[in-house]
Order: structure tokens, then C-alpha cells, then sequence
């Protein structure tokens, strides 16, 4: 069963595509990792599936979830560090969705609360300021509000960029046992090495469809050289689509491409 | 203006006014620093004189008129550059510039066509004659909105304010906060530029906050601080104005800022002195 189809999907910032004519599923309670060069177009698919950047031609679509239901952690997370919250308030508000703007926390919110801070290992930091607190502290706090909005599709877009040894550990834990509870994990990686060891799935992305399958297979030597040859090709000119469909062979055909 | 000051009637208005401001401009003060809006104040100040300037040139120095020509003026600016923030082309506050300087420009030029060269003069620093019954009411109003305001919104400004990313993805309508937050600023400085001059209010709602930052570390205590110190600035200037014979919206202002040296240097959160080298770590 699939989390979240993509129909020939197009995503792109003023009208140039960044990643084109997609197809395939994100299957559910499964832990895919999104693989490609810089510039592949990664993290404008996560911002795409995630609803906060409408596609220029194709459709997302998903299944028994609405945009607002999905936990997103982009890259770039835009906390504000200088504004006078501290790490709990930032925590509670994954609680948002369910309180509004007027709800109060009631007592059994305040118990996740404190367990969520916990499993992100930050007990004892509730009442620090958030610039006080160092970029793994923060990433951990996003962390736990992100086991707050016990959302059923997660997008991490880099989530251990910067991170120590241990923090990535700790965080890696956590996200394992997401898919167990039935959540759908779609996470952009870099480090092939974490893919192998954590995600079922692989999308290999080139600003189009490499690779989409099982890990061992999506990652194979030759579809990795595929990625890397694409992405010299590249220029900055407004890409043109040119399209052949045997340019675009389904990702359980991706290993015949050359 | 000064005789009646020092007689007493009109100073006690203007103390009650003042104080009004106090409280109703502080908790918007920490807020717009804690945005990193400082000067959205100073921009919406200019942005309600044109306003003002179109009821001057049609009902005269009429004090309902000016405050409603003013208010208009002033949602018009706070609800065009809301709109423009919102299609995130342009930076929140480039997307202010835009809007005030153009309503500044039409201001001038309206005063400039008919009105006496001093009414542009009293409508930026203020004359303490101007507060009346009509202006002590409506600065009552706006001190009552903005706390009610404050009161039910604070977590929706804060979470906005702290993660304007993770709250738009999670339905936050924050176009409407901050337009409810411009507004507030806007009904503000009406209900004080009459009196005080629309500058001289920015003065008593930014640089209060400003000083806050010295004493708290989160909003609420901040909130506080910076209410205490504009209450305390306001008192004393207008004791002072009193004194001097002079207006007292300048004076006010500049008690602010006495104040906001005072602590910077003794603040209890990051003041200078508590940052002298080391101090903690020497200790003991």
C-alpha cells in the first residue's frame, strides 16, 4: 500500500523545474530515503509532498492524509534563535494542530510533553532559552515536537547535518521505530552508509527518477554512476523538457538505462 | 500649553493618558523587537499622517476628525503591507517602506497645499493641549483592545514569530495575526500622536522594550518590564515637561532612554556590568 503517490509529477521555483515528471509510490509504514547530487532536487520534493510548494504539472497524492497532518522538518529549520521561547515552548508546539490557537495544554499534554523531551534525551533543558542551546539540542527539541504531532507521513529533510556521533545515533533510534507504529518516514540522506543501515527504500533523484526501489537495488554501482553523470550535465539554464519515454524507464527498469 | 500643565487638571489627563499608552504600547514593543520589526513602529507613525492631513484640510484641527482621518490611514497601511508580506516576494519590512514613505509623501503634500506649516510639526512631536476627554477615552481603547488582544493571541504571535515555517504547515493563520498585530500598533499611535507626537509614541512603545530585554528573558516578564519603565518614563517626563515648560512627548522620550541606560548597564539579564570579565567564573 502507498503513503503518497506521485503522478508524473513536476516541482520547480518560477516556473523552472527542479525535478521532473516523477512517478512512483512511497510505500506506508516504511522508511524511504530520498538520494541524489546537490541540486537534485531532494528537498523541493520533500516541500512539494509536504504541501508547501504547489507542483507545476502532475499531482501528489495522498492517501488518508491531508498536508496539515504531515510532520515536515526542512533542511533549513527557520527557528528563530534570538526570540524569547524557551526549548518546552518550542516543543509544545506540535500540540498545535489539536490545541489551536486558543487551547490550553491539558495535564496528560504536559505528561507527553515531559516523556517526549525525554526520548529526544532533554530532560533538565525545558526552561532554557532556545538560543542558549546548542544546534544539536535544537535539532533534538525538533525532534521531540515531531513525536508531539504523532503525525502518520514524517519528512526529514537532512536531519543529522551537523550533528555529533551520538546525537545522529540517539535520533537514528528514534526514527526506527517509527515505521513499527505505522508511520511513514520519507527522508532525505546524504550519507549512504546511514541509508543502507536505516531505510527499506530508496529514491535515487537526479532531477528526475534514477532509481526507486529497494535500497540494495536502488543503490547499485551503476545507477550511482547514472546519478553522477546527470549531474555534470547540468547548467543553469531554464531546462527544457525533452520527453522520450524510454528516457524515462519505470525504476524496476532503471538498471537497463545504459 | 504649559500654564494649564502646571496647574494641575490638564497634567493629571495627560498622566492618565500617558500611562494608558504605557501599557497598552509595551506588550506590543516586545513583541515588534522580538520580531525584529523595531522600526515598523516608526514607518506606521509616518503612515497615518496622510489621514490625518485629509481630515485637517476638510473638517479643520476637529480632534474626532484628525483621530479618524489618522486611524483610517493607518489600518489602510497596516492592511496593504500585511497583504504584501504575505506573498513573501519582499522582506516584511521592505514591503512596509514601500507603503509608508508613499503615505508619508502624500501627507506632506496635502499639509503643504492648505494647511498652517505648524500642523505638520504638531501631528509628528504632538502638543499636551490636544488631550482631551475624546483622546483619554480613545487611548483607554486602545490600551484595552491591545491587553485583550495580547491576552488571547500571545501564543499565536510568539509560535508565529518563533517558527513562521513549522506554523504555516501547521494551518496558523498568520497573515491574520499580523495584521491584527499592525492594527494594534496603528490604534496605538492614534490614540497618542495628538498628544505626544506620532514619533515621540514610537519612542514610549520601542525603546521601553528595548530596555525590558536588560530585566527578563521571556516574554511575559519582559512585557512587564518595559510596561513599568514607559509608566515610569511617561510620569517623570511629564513632571519634568511640567517643570521645564516645554512639550512633554520629547521629554517623555528622552526618559526612556535614561532609563534604557540604566539598564543596560544594571540589567539583571546580560546588563553591561554583569558581562564585566570574570565575573562568574572568578567567583569564590
Amino acid at each position: 500500500m502507498s503513503a503518497v503517490r506521485l503522478h508524473d509529477l513536476t516541482l520547480g521555483y518560477e516556473r523552472r523545474p527542479a525535478v521532473h515528471h516523477l512517478d512512483g509510490a512511497f510505500s506506508t509504514s516504511r522508511l524511504t530515503a530520498v538520494v541524489g547530487p546537490n541540486g537534485s532536487g531532494k528537498s523541493t520534493l520533500l516541500k512539494g509532498v509536504a504541501g508547501a510548494l504547489p507542483p507545476l504539472a502532475g499531482r501528489i497524492e495522498l492517501n488518508g492524509f491531508k498536508h496539515r497532518d504531515i510532520a515536515y522538518l526542512p533542511q533549513d529549520n527557520g527557528v528563530d534563535k534570538q526570540f524569547p521561547i524557551t526549548l518546552e515552548d518550542l516543543v509544545a508546539l506540535g500540540f498545535w494542530r489539536r490545541r489551536g490557537l486558543f487551547g490550553g495544554l491539558t495535564r496528560s499534554d504536559r505528561a507527553r510533553l515531559r516523556e517526549a523531551m525525554a526520548a529526544v534525551g532533554l530532560e533538565g533543558f525545558e526552561s532554557r532559552a532556545i538560543g542558549s542551546v546548542s544546534g544539536g539540542q535544537l535539532q533534538r527539541a525538533l525532534f521531540a515536537r515531531v513525536l508531539l504531532q504523532d503525525a502518520g507521513l514524517i519528512l526529514l529533510d537532512e536531519p543529522f547535518t551537523a550533528l555529533d556521533a551520538r546525537t545522529t545515533s540517539d535520533l537514528i533510534d528514534l526514527i526506527q521505530r517509527w515505521p513499527r507504529e505505522g508511520r511513514t518516514v520519507i527522508m532525505v540522506l546524504h550519507d549512504l552508509d546511514v541509508v543502507r543501515q536505516l531505510c527499506g527504500d530508496t529514491l535515487l533523484l537526479a532531477r528526475e527518477k534514477v532509481a526507486w526501489g529497494p535500497t540494495g537495488e536502488a543503490l547499485a554501482p551503476e545507477n550511482l554512476l547514472v546519478a553522477r553523470r546527470l549531474s555534470e550535465a547540468w547548467s543553469d539554464d531554464p531546462q527544457v523538457c525533452h520527453r522520450h519515454d524510454d528516457d524515462h524507464p519505470a525504476h524496476d527498469e532503471a538498471e537497463h538505462r545504459h | 500649553m504649559t500654564p494649564e500643565l502646571v496647574e494641575g487638571v490638564a497634567w493629571k489627563s495627560a498622566a492618565a493618558g500617558a500611562l494608558a499608552l504605557a501599557f497598552g504600547g509595551a506588550p506590543l514593543g516586545v513583541l515588534l523587537i522580538a520580531r525584529r520589526m523595531s522600526l515598523i513602529g516608526d514607518a506606521m507613525s509616518h503612515g497615518i499622517l496622510p489621514g490625518a492631513a485629509i481630515a485637517y484640510l476638510l473638517a479643520g484641527p476637529d480632534p474626532i476628525a484628525l483621530t479618524l482621518g489618522a486611524l483610517t490611514a493607518g489600518f489602510v497601511v497596516a492592511g496593504l503591507s500585511s497583504l504584501l508580506a504575505q506573498t513573501r516576494r519582499l522582506p516584511e519590512d521592505a514591503s512596509f517602506a514601500v507603503f509608508y514613505l508613499s503615505a508619508l509623501a502624500l501627507g506632506v503634500l496635502i499639509l503643504g497645499r492648505g494647511a498652517r506649516p505648524e500642523a505638520l510639526h504638531d501631528m509628528l512631536f504632538g502638543a499636551a493641549t490636544a488631550l482631551d476627554a475624546h483622546a483619554l477615552v480613545l487611548a483607554a481603547v486602545a490600551a484595552t483592545a491591545t491587553l485583550l488582544a495580547v491576552a488571547l493571541f500571545i501564543r499565536g504571535f510568539l509560535a508565529e514569530s518563533a517558527d513562521p515555517v513549522f506554523m504555516r504547515a501547521s494551518g496558523l493563520p498568520g497573515g491574520l495575526l499580523h495584521l491584527i498585530l499592525m492594527v494594534l500598533v496603528a490604534l496605538n499611535l492614534v490614540a497618542g500622536f495628538r498628544a505626544f507626537g506620532a514619533l515621540m509614541t514610537v519612542g514610549l512603545m520601542m525603546i521601553p522594550a528595548a530596555a525590558s530585554r536588560f530585566w527578563a528573558r521571556g516574554y511575559a516578564g519582559q512585557a512587564g518590564a518595559a510596561a513599568l519603565i514607559s509608566a515610569l518614563a511617561s510620569g517623570g517626563g511629564l513632571l519634568l515637561a511640567g517643570r521645564l515648560g516645554v512639550e512633554p512627548g520629547a521629554v517623555m522620550t528622552l526618559c526612556a532612554a535614561a532609563l534604557f541606560g540604566v539598564s543596560a548597564l544594571f540589567g539583571i539579564n546580560r546588563g553591561l556590568l554583569q558581562s564585566l570579565p570574570g565575573r562568574a567564573h572568578l567567583k569564590g
